[in-house]
């Protein structure tokens, strides 16, 4: 049967090909599911995952007084899925057309990277509402929107190089943004997304973002403004290349004001150069010169080498070290002079002898003690230490230099660090400029940190007459303040400038307190390089700086003065009790309220008609009394009524209504 | 009709190899569509139905049916004309006769019906070799209702039309050198077919077979999806019901044309190559019975019946592991499909049919 032959052989045939077809798909199958298993499995899950990140609020930062220096908004961000794009170019002219600032360049930067992106490309980040909108009304296919939040400086320039600035994908960069980034950038949340093959979420997890932390800083804003303002005055009036000023509360180490000329804007911060990025308050390092000085004449007052009334003599006005001579300002010979003349006059003879009277030893360990040569504050990034002289290794010549403020390097921070020391009576108190961080409604305070004893009390007051003297009739006489008692000290430095002492180029710079026996302010003002018609003198460029600065701050503060003051005031401040919290307001601003409240009589019952709530209640509590509330509105009636003598400890009785004017007739607002 | 001793000659292995491949296709659809869905009942349905078939197909003698051969094609080219004109029209295709509960699919049917009028004219022969008149006749009788099928269109289920036609001349002793010539005229025809013949999407399908990447979004997805899905399962599998590729929808059908890939994403390597061992098992099992069928019209009958069989599971697994253009060529016995269950299962009768009736007479 050749038929069964046939079919035999042609089964065969028909095995053999079935069978080596198994061999290929098995090969095929151990390829895709061994071989390449890994990478088919995280293909899978790539694309049923979706991790979207939902930003967490950036932490607004205030002032002192609860006013806003930054704060974050919700932006818009637009971004493209490229795989769902048809064609790039199509959709790069459509998106561009509805977008600000976009020119054929962009657009072709835009197309390239819709056709080179696979799952994901920036179309434009942090988009103006407007052109969200626009773009949303397009209604393109894989264009989605998410949320970023962007910063804003509502004061622009104001307390920039304090602040810093934030970069786009939500990282502090500089500044108190940078140095606290983690603390107030929050934690960003994410969400896992399961989706099917129609995009379709069918299953997320979520974790919520954690909200940052906003900082109240040690800055007023209003105080901050005015020493700008002085301060880039001083700059451009004095044609200086820039300048420095920093206002401390000696008693807590608050920062009150920092301000560096030339300055940014940072909510533009690309625009600006490095050059006014600079916190120069914090990173420039100078030779402080002769307001040094008071360092070495705490180590001498403190070790008892000598008192404010031993002669030193400093003939001929110069004196020699090998072939180095260092002589007076101007070739002065003072010749004989009582120590606290050495410091008023500025004699650079007569500190050297002091600092080589008391020896590299002692002089090095009261520069240590003063802070020098260590950061000063853990607020800052990029803070520079100072360089000093290691004691063990300072030749006579070396102590000489630092004895008047040179071959030192400091920052003006430290410098008022080492002020405020003298000013506060002796203690070294860390300056700060985060007063408290503020986060899920609960203020926790920075606490006053001291960090030593420099000198004692009695030092630091004998000390500071000293330097009333120099204000007073010595070298500093430009930054007296009316009406105020203000101790201070001069300093002018040359700069080296290519490795040797410039001729022309100084560091002009004044340091004081203010006022001199209760302090509310130091201030430190450095005017670098100045070429203008007042001469390159710590007297006469920085001075009047300082005593503008001063006078703002003291008439801010409503600082009552030192000289002379009004009974009232006196008899106020006593009540107020000055052992109030360290970190506490500072107490003069409820004097010059009671002032304005009472019409400069403080005894008697403010008029609070026509008044919120709120704000009589602010005034009753600066008068030390509270009050019963009845109704809502604005005060109509009030008892004890608006002239009455005050008794401490009664209540007062306050009736509120809606409309004013229908229940009371108030008598002209603009009265007191 | 039914002898008691016949009994003992129904080939068992065959037939539980092919009951288990329909249990392994039940428990994937359960698994890809998501629990016990309408779908899976129709499913249990379409293997009940499809075991009477299997039986009726079993009892009568296969050269009966054979003789009737020409009545059951008339009947089928007949439903295929109804369906033509009166068919139930679902995704584009008009292939559904609605008889109100379900709707059967006639196409599925002319593939047995093919297999058993083909046994019946080449058993007939008294030739030894096929002759170019036997071509012509075999080329015409097939030709009709793959015409047919193909005006649905069902173009998947008309080319499985030519290898029952291929499979039945080719064992009835066509000549190499026809073969040799086929082939020519194959490899000559293709890029006419591909300017003239072909279908834009069919072209499309074609060249991103090709290159799958092209299009990733489009007509390459699927393609792209299979290799992922079978992929991402690995040696061992992510276990029943875990597979999120079909369960996601990311793999499209996948109770129907890519239930082999949901198999390899949740069974694994392991998995797929019991299933693979189980169609090798059915097909040289069958195989086997036309080798040793008693005569001419029952090896050719058996030949036939196979042939389309064998041919969907090739090219569907091919398909599976991304080898091959994807078409809308469902895996038979596992498949959702309750037309074709049935129409399997009962060419499954037919070669159980020919295998126990080898020592009768």
């Amino acid at each position: 049967m050749p038929w069964r032959h046939t079919i035999t052989r042609r089964a065969a045939v028909c095995a053999a090909a079935l069978v080596a077809w198994s061999a290929a798909i098995e090969a095929r199958l151990v390829y895709l599911q061994v071989v390449r298993h890994a990478d088919l499995a995280a293909r899978a899950e790539r694309q049923q995952l979706r991790t979207v990140e939902t930003a967490a609020n950036r932490g607004d930062i205030l002032d002192r007084n609860g006013r806003v220096l930054a704060y974050s908004v919700d932006a818009d961000s637009i971004y493209v899925v490229p795989t769902e794009i048809g064609s790039a170019d199509e959709a790069a002219s459509a998106l561009c057309a509805a977008l600000d600032r976009c020119g054929s360049r962009e657009r072709q930067a835009l197309a390239d990277r819709i056709r080179r992106g696979r799952a994901f490309a920036y179309v434009r980040r942090q988009a103006s509402p407007e052109e969200a909108r626009r773009v949303a009304a397009l209604k393109l296919d894989g264009v989605g929107f998410m949320k970023e939040s962007r910063r804003f400086y509502p004061n622009k320039e104001l307390a920039s190089h304090v602040l810093g600035y934030v970069g786009l994908d939500n990282k502090g960069l500089q500044g108190i943004e940078a140095a606290y980034d983690t603390l107030i950038k929050g934690r960003p949340g994410t969400v896992l997304i399961q989706t099917d093959a129609r995009r379709q979420a069918f299953s997320r997890i979520e974790r919520p973002p954690t909200a940052g932390a906003a900082l109240e800083l040690t800055i007023d804003e209003y105080l901050q403004h005015a020493v700008e303002r002085e301060l880039r005055a001083g700059v451009e009036e004095n044609r200086a290349a820039s300048g420095s000023a920093i206002v401390l509360d000696p008693r807590t180490g608050e920062i009150l004001a920092l301000a560096n000329w030339p300055a940014f804007n940072p909510n533009a911060y690309r625009d600006a150069p490095a050059d006014a990025q600079r916190n120069r308050v914090i990173q420039d390092l100078y030779e402080p010169g002769s307001t040094f000085k008071i360092v070495t004449a705490s180590a001498a007052l403190e070790e008892k080498v000598l008192g404010p009334d031993t002669p030193v003599d400093t003939n001929p006005g110069r004196i020699r070290f090998g072939s180095r001579v260092i002589d007076e300002d101007r070739g002065h010979n003072y010749g004989l002079l009582s120590f606290t003349d050495v410091i008023v006059k500025s004699s650079n003879v007569g500190a050297i002898k002091v600092g080589l009277t008391l020896g590299p030893e002692r002089l090095g360990a009261y520069v240590s003690r003063f802070g020098f040569g260590r950061r000063a504050s853990p607020d800052f990034l990029g803070e520079s230490s100072g360089i000093v002289w290691n004691p063990a290794t300072m030749k006579d010549s070396a102590l000489a230099s630092v004895s008047m403020g040179y071959q030192v390097a400091v920052t003006p921070l430290q410098m008022a660090v080492a002020v405020s020391t003298v000013a506060n009576g002796g203690e070294l108190v860390e300056p700060r400029i985060v007063r408290a961080v503020i986060q899920d409604g609960r203020r926790v305070p920075v606490p006053r940190k001291v960090v030593r004893r420099a000198v004692s009390p009695g030092t630091a007051a004998t000390l500071t007459a000293i330097m009333e003297q120099v204000v007073e009739r010595g070298t500093g006489t430009r930054a007296r303040v009316d009406r105020f008692t203000v101790a201070g000290k001069t300093g002018t430095a040359q700069k080296i400038v290519g490795g040797r002492y410039s001729a022309s180029d100084y560091n002009a710079s004044f340091v004081g307190f203010v006022p001199s026996r209760q302090p509310v302010f130091t201030i430190v003002v450095l005017v670098d390089s100045p070429h203008g018609p007042n001469a390159y003198y710590g007297g006469t460029v920085a001075a009047p700086i300082f005593q503008r600065i001063a006078a703002a701050g003291l008439r801010l503060y409503g600082v009552p003065p030192s000289i002379n003051p009004a009974p009232p005031v006196m008899v106020a401040r006593r009540d107020d009790g000055w052992e109030r919290p360290a970190s506490g307001p500072a107490g003069p601003p409820a004097i010059i309220t009671l002032e304005r409240g009472a019409g400069g009589s403080a005894s008697l019952f403010p008029d609070l008609r026509g008044l919120g709530a709120r704000d009589a209640l602010r005034m009753l509590a600066r008068l030390g009394m509270t009050a019963r509330l009845d109704g809502a509105g604005v005060v109509v009636d009030q008892d004890p009524p608006p002239g009455s003598p005050i008794e401490r400890g009664a209540v007062t009785s306050l009736r509120l209504a809606r409309d004013a004017r229908a229940d009371a007739a108030r008598p002209d607002s603009g009265g007191p | 009709m039914f002898e008691r001793r016949l009994y003992h000659h129904v080939d068992w292995g065959l037939l539980v190899a092919v009951l288990a491949l329909c249990a392994v296709g039940l428990v994937q659809i359960y698994s890809a569509t998501g629990g016990w869905t309408p779908i899976v009942q129709m499913q249990i349905y379409g293997v009940v139905l499809g075991l009477v078939a299997l039986v009726i197909c079993l009892s009568v003698d296969y050269r009966s049916l054979a003789d009737k051969s020409h009545l059951i094609y008339v009947g089928i080219i007949g439903l295929l004309v109804y369906v033509l004109f009166f068919g139930a029209v679902r995704g584009g295709s008009r292939r559904w006769i609605d008889l109100g509960v379900f709707n059967v699919q006639p196409s599925e049917f002319v593939k047995a019906a093919l297999a058993l009028v083909l046994a019946k004219f080449f058993g007939d022969s008294r030739r030894a070799v096929v002759t170019r008149a036997d071509l012509f006749v075999a080329g015409a009788v097939t030709a009709i209702p793959l015409v047919l099928v193909a005006q649905q269109p069902d173009l998947g289920t008309a080319a499985t039309l030519i290898p029952v036609a291929f499979a039945v001349v080719y064992v009835a002793g066509m000549p190499m050198r026809i073969l040799g010539v086929l082939a020519l005229v194959g490899v000559l025809a293709a890029p006419m077919a591909w300017k003239f013949a072909l279908q834009d999407y069919q072209r499309e399908r074609i060249s991103t077979f090709l290159d799958p990447a092209q299009d990733a979004r489009g007509a390459g997805y699927q393609q792209i999806q299979a290799r992922i899905t079978v992929g991402s399962g690995g040696a061992w599998g992510k276990g029943f019901q875990e597979g999120t590729q079909g369960q996601l929808r990311f793999l499209p059908v996948a109770h129907n044309d890519f239930i082999f890939s949901v198999l390899a994403e949740e069974q694994g390597f392991a998995g797929v190559i019991v299933v693979l061992g189980l169609y090798l098992f059915v097909i040289l099992r069958s195989l086997e019975s036309a080798r040793l069928a008693k005569d001419r019209l029952g090896a050719y009958l058996a030949m036939g019946v196979l042939a389309s069989f064998a041919f969907q599971v090739m090219y569907n697994i091919t398909m599976s592991a991304g080898l091959a253009p994807v078409k809308g060529l469902t895996l038979p016995l596992m498949s959702y499909g309750g037309s074709s269950m049935i129409a399997t299962l009962a060419g499954f009768g037919l070669v159980l049919n020919v295998r126990m009736r080898r020592f009768t007479n």
